[in-house]
C-alpha cells in the first residue's frame, strides 16, 4: 500500500464534507431552515443527550479529584485541587469529553438513520420529490448540533466540577466554600470563553461527517454498519486534533489581547 | 415529436458499461414498457430520465430540454412534472402517510391544510389505502406501501409517471389493482415509462415496449409485435421462456 491509496479515501472525505458544509451553510443563507426540523434536532442532540453527557463529565471531575487528591497530598498541594480541577474542565475536558460524548450517541445514530433512508431509497424519493436532502436532512442536523452542543457543554462544565466537588469535599476533606470561592476565583472569562468557543467548531466535527458517511452508504445494510463506525472514528479523532489547534490558537488570541 | 428523447445514453459503474449507446424516444400520452434481464441497467436508465443519477456521456432531452446539463435546483422544476415510483415505495418512515402524501404538496404549493387533507383524503381514497392515512409505512403491507408511494407520486398531477418495476412481490389483487391505476392515469393522457420484469402487467398496460440488452436497446416494439420478435433471445423473454 502506498501513500496515496492511504490518502486517497481521506481527501475524498475531505473534499465530499467540505462540500457538504457549504451546501449547508448556502441553503441556510437561502434561508431554507425548516423550524420544526431544527427543533427535533436540538431536542435529539441537547435534551435526549444530556443524562450521558453529565454522567461522563461527572464522574471526569470526581476521578480528577481522585487522582490529584491522592498525588498532590505527598507535596501538601491538596488545595490546589479545585484549581487544577476548574481550569481543566472548562477550559478542554468539559468541550472535548461532551463533543466525543455526543459523536458517539447522536452522530452514529445519524449516520444510521441517514445511511438507512439512503439505503431505502428515501434520500432518492426526497430528491424525485424535487425537496433537497442538504435542506431536509443535513441542515437541520448540523444546527441542531450547533445550538445543542454548546449548551450541554456548560450543563458538563458545571456538573464536571461539581464532581470534583463531591470527592473533595468527602473523600479529601477540602471545605466546599472554600473550594467554591477557589473555583470562582481561577476561571475568568477568557478561560471560560476558550473552552466555550471549541464546542461552535467540534459541533460541525460532529455533524458534518454523520451526514457525509450516511449520505454515502454502499453496499446495504452492511455498509451502514461501516458507515456508523467510520463516523465515530473520524468525529473523535477530529475532535482531539482540531482541540490542539482551537488551543494553540485561542493560546495566541488571549497573548494578544 | 417525442416527449422525452434519449440520445447516445452511455453510463458505466467502476469500469463496467451498463449503458453503451442507448437511443430511445418516448411520445406523449403513451405507455412505453422497458424490460430486459437483471443488471442492464434498467433502473440506472430510470432514474437518469429525472436527473437522479448523471449519464457518462449523451443527452436526455424533456421537451427539449437537456436535463443531464441542469443542476440540483433546476431540476426541481421537471422533478415536479416526472413523477417516479419507487420499487419499494420508499416511503420516509419517520413520517405518518398522510405527512408522506403532504410532502411535495407543502414542498411546491401554496395549498391550505384544508385543501391538502382534502387532496389526500379523495386520492388515498381512489387507491384503497384511506384506512392509512394516519399509519406509518412500517405498519403497512408490502402491497400498500407501493400503493401509498404511486399516490404519493401522482398527488402533484405529474405528466410524466416513471414506474420501477411497480408490481415487482406483489398479489393478484394488488397487481390489478397497480394495472389499473396506470391505465386509468394514461386514460387521462399522463405519458408513462414502465420498467418490469412482469410480462403480463406489460402487456395489460403498455402500448409499446424496449427490450434492453448488453447496453444497447435490443428492440422497440408494439406490445403485440415483441412475443414475435425475429430474436429469439427477445420473443423467449417476452414469453417468460428460455431462449
Amino acid at each position: 500500500m502506498n501513500y496515496f491509496t492511504m490518502t486517497y479515501p481521506f481527501l475524498i472525505f475531505l473534499g465530499g464534507s467540505t462540500k457538504l458544509l457549504y451546501l449547508s451553510i448556502k441553503e441556510f443563507f437561502k434561508g431554507k431552515v425548516e423550524k420544526d426540523l431544527v427543533i427535533e434536532q436540538v431536542y435529539q442532540v441537547g435534551i435526549k443527550s444530556l443524562p450521558v453527557v453529565l454522567v461522563t463529565t461527572g464522574f471526569i471531575g470526581m476521578v480528577m479529584a481522585l487522582q490529584f487528591g491522592i498525588g498532590l497530598a505527598k507535596f501538601g498541594g491538596k488545595l490546589y485541587i479545585p484549581k487544577i480541577i476548574s481550569l481543566s474542565i472548562v477550559r478542554e475536558l468539559g468541550p472535548v469529553f461532551a463533543s466525543i460524548m455526543i459523536s458517539a450517541r447522536v452522530g452514529s445514530g445519524m449516520t444510521s438513520e441517514i445511511g438507512s433512508m439512503r439505503v431505502t431509497e428515501q434520500i432518492d424519493a426526497i430528491r424525485a420529490l424535487g425537496a433537497s436532502p442538504i435542506a431536509k436532512i443535513v441542515l437541520p442536523r448540523v444546527l441542531g448540533c450547533f445550538i445543542a452542543l454548546p449548551v450541554l457543554t456548560a450543563f458538563a462544565n458545571t456538573i464536571g466540577i461539581l464532581g470534583g466537588l463531591l470527592v473533595g469535599s468527602n473523600d479529601l476533606g477540602l471545605d466546599p466554600n472554600y473550594y467554591f470561592q477557589k473555583v470562582l476565583s481561577t476561571i475568568n472569562v477568557a478561560d471560560y470563553m476558550s473552552g466555550f468557543m471549541k464546542c461552535f467548531f467540534f459541533s460541525f466535527l460532529v455533524s458534518v461527517p454523520a451526514c457525509y458517511f450516511g449520505l454515502n452508504v454502499k453496499g446495504g445494510t452492511k455498509g451502514v454498519g461501516i458507515a456508523t463506525t467510520k463516523t465515530v472514528v473520524t468525529s473523535c479523532i477530529a475532535i482531539l486534533i482540531g482541540d490542539y489547534f482551537l488551543t494553540k490558537l485561542f493560546w495566541v488570541i488571549e497573548k494578544w489581547l | 415529436m417525442a416527449l422525452i428523447e434519449i440520445k447516445n445514453f452511455k453510463k458505466s459503474f467502476q469500469g463496467h458499461d451498463v449503458h453503451k449507446d442507448i437511443n430511445l424516444s418516448i411520445f406523449s400520452g403513451e405507455c412505453l414498457g422497458i424490460i430486459g434481464g437483471s443488471g442492464v441497467g434498467k433502473s440506472v436508465l430510470l432514474k437518469s430520465l429525472i436527473g437522479l443519477i448523471k449519464p457518462d456521456d449523451g443527452q436526455v432531452l424533456f421537451k427539449n430540454q437537456d436535463i443531464t446539463k441542469l443542476n440540483e435546483d433546476e431540476l426541481v422544476e421537471v422533478r415536479k412534472k416526472i413523477a417516479y415510483v419507487f420499487q419499494n415505495g420508499a416511503l420516509f418512515d419517520s413520517l405518518s402517510v398522510y405527512e408522506n402524501l403532504a410532502y411535495p404538496l407543502k414542498e411546491h404549493t401554496m395549498m391550505t391544510e384544508q385543501d391538502i387533507y382534502q387532496k389526500i383524503y379523495k386520492t388515498l381514497d381512489e387507491f384503497g389505502v384511506l384506512n392509512a392515512i394516519n399509519k406509518y409505512p412500517a405498519e403497512l403491507s408490502g402491497g400498500m406501501q407501493k400503493r401509498v408511494g404511486l399516490a404519493r407520486s401522482i398527488i402533484m398531477d405529474p405528466e410524466v409517471i416513471l414506474y420501477d418495476e411497480p408490481t415487482a412481490g406483489l398479489d393478484p389483487y394488488n397487481t390489478k389493482i397497480i394495472q389499473e391505476t396506470i391505465i386509468k392515469l394514461k386514460n387521462k393522457n399522463v405519458t408513462s415509462i414502465f420498467v418490469t420484469h412482469d410480462m403480463p402487467s406489460a402487456f395489460a398496460v403498455c402500448d409499446r415496449i424496449a427490450f434492453l440488452n448488453q447496453g444497447v436497446v435490443a428492440a422497440v416494439s408494439d406490445v403485440k409485435e415483441i412475443t414475435n420478435n425475429n430474436d429469439n433471445e427477445i420473443s423467449a423473454f417476452a414469453k417468460g421462456l428460455r431462449p
